[in-house]
């Protein structure tokens, strides 16, 4: 299994995968609901594969609610765009 | 004089606030000591600490269940009641506190039990990068996009990574199966 390691500032990674799932959070320790708004709370986790300077392969995991992921999902359009006019 | 009996709203207040940095915002150094002194300076320690503690349990027990309008009052009215409980102006003064400050703790209150990374941030550019000389192509855009993740109470890590536009394509695609995985989720019955 490959680690989850972090990366040094500046260090540029190729990416390379990207998993997710969606997730409802019912209940936890410290909080009897996780109702938002009448919601359970959803999140999105999100696991990605990047491959460092020397080619080795390491995975970062992070989750998203959901108004970030539509903000992450926005930013990605944003890019696409740009690169589509260069 | 008792705690119980210092009221003017101020220091409840005040003293609410300090506890939601305390208990659900991760906020450091709020000691008893020093809510006492400022907020609670005539009371000595062996009096404010079970008023603290009191109070701490009840802004628990609200964010914990999470409580609407009706449930908020039949639940104060309750503390209003028992034996060593609450006066109703401090009853007032939570009710007050929780409806402006509900939303806050809640979100910290999720925050708290992910405990997996957050998206803090995110920056991008893009580059056009000019290619080697093996390539046929000599402009390939490039976007370089900085990743601000952190776990709950701990510093940002930051992760920068390079992709090209054939990959920035694959992850709208994969972006918009989870959209619309939500899309499903939402109009599915509870």
């Amino acid at each position: 299994m490959e680690e989850s390691s972090e990366l040094p500032l500046d260090a540029k990674s190729e990416f390379v995968d990207f998993q997710w799932k969606l997730g409802l959070a019912v209940s936890c320790d410290g909080c009897r609901s996780l109702k938002l708004e009448g919601w359970p709370y959803r999140y999105v986790a999100v696991m990605l594969k990047v491959a460092d300077h020397s080619g080795q392969v390491k995975t970062k995991s992070f989750e998203m609610t959901v108004p970030q992921f539509q903000n992450f999902d926005r930013r990605f359009k944003e890019i696409a765009a740009v690169i589509e006019t260069m | 004089m008792a705690a119980g009996e210092l009221e003017g709203s101020k220091p409840l207040n005040g003293l609410l606030n300090a506890l939601a940095q305390d208990t659900f915002h991760g906020h450091p150094g709020i000691t008893e000591e020093l809510l006492r002194s400022q907020l609670y300076p005539e009371v000595p320690p062996e009096e404010f600490r079970p008023f603290l503690a009191k109070m701490r349990g009840i802004l628990k027990s609200i964010a914990s269940a999470d409580m609407d309008f009706n449930q908020l009052e039949a639940f104060l009215t309750a503390q209003t009641k028992k034996q060593g409980g609450i006066t109703s102006d401090q009853a007032a003064v939570i009710s007050k506190f929780w409806k402006s400050h509900k939303t806050k703790i809640r979100e910290s209150l999720m925050n708290q039990s992910r405990w997996n990374s957050g998206l803090r941030g995110l920056s991008w550019r893009v580059d056009g990068k000019s290619q080697s000389r093996h390539s046929a192509q000599i402009h390939t855009p490039v976007a370089i996009i900085e990743l601000e993740l952190g776990k709950y109470g701990q510093k940002s890590e930051f992760l920068c990574l390079e992709f090209d536009e054939v990959k920035v394509n694959q992850i709208l695609k994969t972006l918009s199966e989870v959209e619309e995985s939500i899309s499903t989720l939402i109009s599915q019955p509870n």
